[in-house]
C-alpha cells in the first residue's frame, strides 16, 4: 500500500511538471501543444545518454537536462510555429504543427535510441533507472527529487511572477496579450519563456520517469492522455491549473489502477488512461474552463490575495 | 515489379478513404478529427471482434479467443473457397455492419466536445481514440490485442497468385463509390452549409441551423467512411493486429495527405494520397537498400517519420492551400449570374 501511495505520489509530481508547460504555452501562444509528451521521452534519453556515456547520476544530470530541455523549447516555437503564427495561421494549423513536431521528436528518439545501443552495444529502446534509485530514512529518491522539483518551480515561478518586474509583464501578457502590447510589454519574450521553461521542466519530468516506469520510444503516446487531462480538469487558463490538474489525475490515476488490480489481477494497468479521460470528459462537458475557471475559485484566490 | 506497382495501389485506395473522409471532417467543416485512427480501427473491430464471434459461435468452437478465431477463420476460408457468393456476402455484411458501428462512434466520441472551440475538440479526440487504441491493444481478450487474430480470407475462392490484384480491384472500386458520394453529397446544400460551418460558425447560427447537429452528422459520415477502409485492410491482410492501427499511419498520414492535396478539394486529395501512397511505399520496399546505402545506425521507418513531420511543416508554412486549391462554389444561379 505503501508503495503505491509512494508511486502515486511520484506521478502526479512528474505530471504537475509536464502539464505546467503544457499550460503555460496554451496561455502564451493558443496551442495546445501535442509534442509534450515526446518532450519527456526526450529529456529520459537525455537522462540515458549522460549516465552511459558520461557516468553522470541522472539526479546529477537535472541541471543539465533543464538547460537541454529549454533549447528543445525554444526550438519548437521557433521551427514549427513561429513561422505559421506569422503567415497567421489558423488554431487547426498550428496543432497540426505541434503533431508533425511530435512526429519528428518521435522519429529522432527512435533513431537515436538504435544509435546509441551501437554504441554502448547493449540494447537501449528499453530501460530504467530504478536501480539507481537512492534511499533516505526508508524514503526513495524518486519521491524526495521530484517533490523538491515541484517546490522549486512553484516558488520559483511564484517569486517570478509576482515579485519582479517582468514577472508582472509576463502575468499581464498573458492574461491580455493585445494590451499588454498596447503598453509596450514585448510579448514576444512570454512567449520565449514559456517554450524554454515547458520543455525544461518536461524534461527534467523525463529524466526522472525512468525511476517510475520502463521507457520505449513509444512511452510519450502512453501518457499524453494524463497531461492533456491534468491541463484540461485543472483548467488550462490559469497556470496553477496544472498544479491542481495534476495531482487529481496522478492520484486517482494509481489508486484507481490500485483497487482495480486487487479485483482484477494486475495488467490493468492501461485502465488507468480511462479514469483519466472520463475525467477529462467530464470537466469538458460540466465546465470547459476547469476549476481554476470557477466562481469558487476566484473566491479562493482572493482570499490567497494572489 | 508488379507487386510494387499493386501494392502502391491497394494502399492508394486504402489512404483515398480515409483522407477523403477526413477531409469531409476537416477540409470542408473544419472539425479538426485527431482521432481518425479509431474510426480506421472500428471496421477492424468490426471484423475482428463482431464476425469472428459469430463465426465461433456458428461452427461451435471452444477454447480460447484468439485460437478459437483461427480455426473458425480457417473454416470460413475453406467454405468461401468453395463459393464465392459467401466470401462476397460477408464482405458486404462486414462492410455495412461497419458503417453503422462508426456512424455511431464517430457520433458518441465528438459529443463531449460537439460545441466547443476546435482545440478542445482536437485535444478530446485525439485523447478518446489513443485510449481506446491502448485498450484494444493491451486487453488480448477483445480484438486479439498485440497478439492479433486470424480472420477468414473472403477472396479464397480466387488463385492465390491473383488474389492480391482482386483485393487491390475491390479497394480501387470502394475507393471510386466514396468519392463519387462525398462529390455528391458536398454539392448540395449540406456541403455549403459545411463550407460556410468552417469559416464563420456565428453565421451559421443566425441562419438557424444547430452547430452541434451539424458536427455530429458530419462525424458520423466521416467515420462511417472511414471504417469501410478498415475492413478492407483487414480483409486483405487476413489479421488483424491493433499495432497496424495506429496514430500516425491512420491520423496523422491523412492529415498529411488532406493538407498536401489541398483540403476542400477532393482532388486534390486523391492525388495527395496518391503522391504520399508512392514515396511512403518506395521507402517501405527500398527500406533495407536505404539502410545500407546511407550507412544508417538506425532502422529506415524513423527516417520515414522525421522525413513525413518535415514535409508536414514545410507544406504547413509555404503551402497550406495544397497543391490543388479548394474551388469556389458554382451553383446553377451563380453560373447563371456568370454567364449574363
Amino acid at each position: 500500500m505503501i508503495d503505491v501511495v509512494i508511486g502515486a505520489i511520484v506521478w502526479s509530481n512528474l505530471l504537475v511538471l509536464l502539464a505546467l508547460g503544457l499550460t503555460m504555452t496554451y496561455i502564451t501562444t493558443g496551442v495546445p501543444n501535442f509534442a509534450q509528451a515526446s518532450f519527456a521521452i526526450i529529456g529520459s534519453y537525455i537522462a540515458l545518454t549522460l549516465l552511459r556515456l558520461a557516468e553522470l547520476h541522472p539526479y546529477l544530470s537535472l541541471p543539465v537536462t533543464f538547460i537541454l530541455g529549454g533549447i528543445l523549447g525554444l526550438l519548437t516555437y521557433y521551427l514549427a510555429l513561429k513561422p505559421l503564427i506569422k503567415r497567421k495561421a489558423s488554431i487547426e494549423m498550428l496543432m497540426i504543427a505541434t503533431l508533425a513536431w511530435d512526429l519528428i521528436l518521435f522519429g529522432i528518439t527512435g533513431a537515436y535510441s538504435e544509435l546509441l545501443s551501437s554504441i554502448t552495444k547493449k540494447t537501449e529502446t528499453l530501460f530504467v533507472f530504478t536501480y539507481l534509485d537512492f534511499e533516505f530514512y526508508g524514503l526513495p529518491g524518486r519521491l524526495i527529487v521530484s517533490s523538491l522539483l515541484v517546490l522549486l518551480t512553484i516558488l520559483g515561478l511564484y517569486l517570478l511572477l509576482y515579485k519582479t518586474k517582468f514577472g508582472i509583464a509576463l502575468r499581464a501578457s498573458m492574461e491580455n496579450p493585445s494590451l499588454a502590447e498596447a503598453m509596450g510589454i514585448n510579448v514576444e519574450n512570454t512567449r520565449l519563456f514559456s517554450w524554454f521553461l515547458s520543455g525544461a521542466l518536461a524534461c527534467m519530468a523525463g529524466s526522472v520517469l525512468p525511476f517510475l516506469q520502463e521507457i520505449v520510444p513509444q512511452t510519450g503516446y502512453f501518457i499524453i492522455v494524463s497531461i492533456f487531462a491534468a491541463s484540461i480538469v485543472g483548467g488550462l487558463y490559469h497556470i496553477l491549473g496544472a498544479l491542481i490538474g495534476g495531482y487529481i489525475i496522478g492520484i486517482s490515476e494509481s489508486l484507481f489502477t490500485y483497487v482495480l488490480s486487487i479485483f482484477l489481477g494486475p495488467g490493468v494497468l492501461v485502465y488507468s488512461k480511462v479514469i483519466s479521460l472520463l475525467m477529462m470528459i467530464v470537466t469538458i462537458l460540466i465546465h470547459p474552463k476547469g476549476i481554476t475557471g470557477t466562481e469558487l475559485w476566484r473566491k479562493v484566490e482572493r482570499w490567497l490575495n494572489l | 515489379m508488379v507487386e510494387l506497382i499493386t501494392l502502391i495501389l491497394f494502399f492508394f485506395a486504402l489512404y483515398t478513404i480515409v483522407s477523403l473522409s477526413l477531409n469531409l471532417e476537416f477540409g470542408y467543416g473544419g472539425i479538426p478529427n485527431f482521432g481518425k485512427a479509431l474510426y480506421v480501427l472500428t471496421g477492424a473491430v468490426v471484423v475482428g471482434g463482431i464476425l469472428n464471434r459469430l463465426l465461433i459461435w456458428y461452427f461451435g468452437i471452444e477454447g480460447d479467443f484468439i485460437s478459437a478465431s483461427s480455426i473458425a477463420a480457417y473454416k470460413m476460408t475453406e467454405l468461401i473457397s468453395q463459393n464465392p457468393l459467401l466470401g462476397l456476402g460477408i464482405f458486404i455484411f462486414c462492410v455495412l455492419l461497419a458503417i453503422v458501428a462508426g456512424a455511431i462512434v464517430g457520433a458518441l466520441s465528438i459529443l463531449p466536445s460537439a460545441k466547443l472551440k476546435e482545440d478542445y475538440l482536437g485535444v478530446t479526440l485525439l485523447a478518446i481514440s489513443e485510449v481506446v487504441y491502448l485498450i484494444l491493444f493491451y486487453n488480448t481478450e477483445i480484438v486479439g490485442g498485440y497478439y492479433g487474430v486470424s480472420t477468414p480470407d473472403i477472396l479464397a475462392f480466387i488463385p492465390g497468385e491473383y488474389r492480391m490484384y482482386a483485393y487491390t480491384v475491390l479497394g480501387l472500386i470502394c475507393a471510386i463509390i466514396v468519392y463519387l458520394f462525398l462529390e455528391r453529397l458536398l454539392n448540395s446544400p449540406y456541403g455549403r452549409i459545411l463550407r460556410g460551418h468552417r469559416e464563420n460558425e456565428d453565421l451559421i447560427k443566425a441562419f438557424g441551423r444547430d452547430v452541434m447537429k451539424l458536427r455530429v452528422k458530419t462525424m458520423a459520415i466521416g467515420s462511417a467512411i472511414a471504417a469501410i477502409a478498415g475492413v478492407i485492410f483487414v480483409f486483405y491482410s487476413a489479421s488483424v493486429v491493433v499495432n497496424a492501427f495506429n496514430r500516425v499511419e491512420w491520423t496523422f498520414y491523412p492529415f498529411l495527405i488532406v493538407l498536401l492535396g489541398g483540403k476542400g478539394n477532393n482532388r486534390g486529395v486523391v492525388l495527395g494520397a496518391f503522391i504520399f501512397v508512392l514515396l511512403k511505399m518506395l521507402i517501405d520496399f527500398y527500406k533495407f537498400d536505404i539502410k545500407y546505402l546511407l550507412h544508417l545506425p538506425f532502422e529506415a521507418v524513423w527516417l520515414q517519420y522525421i522525413i513525413f513531420g518535415i514535409l508536414a511543416l514545410l507544406i504547413l508554412c509555404y503551402k497550406p492551400e495544397g497543391i490543388l486549391k479548394e474551388r469556389p462554389i458554382f451553383t446553377p444561379p451563380i453560373k447563371s449570374r456568370i454567364n449574363e
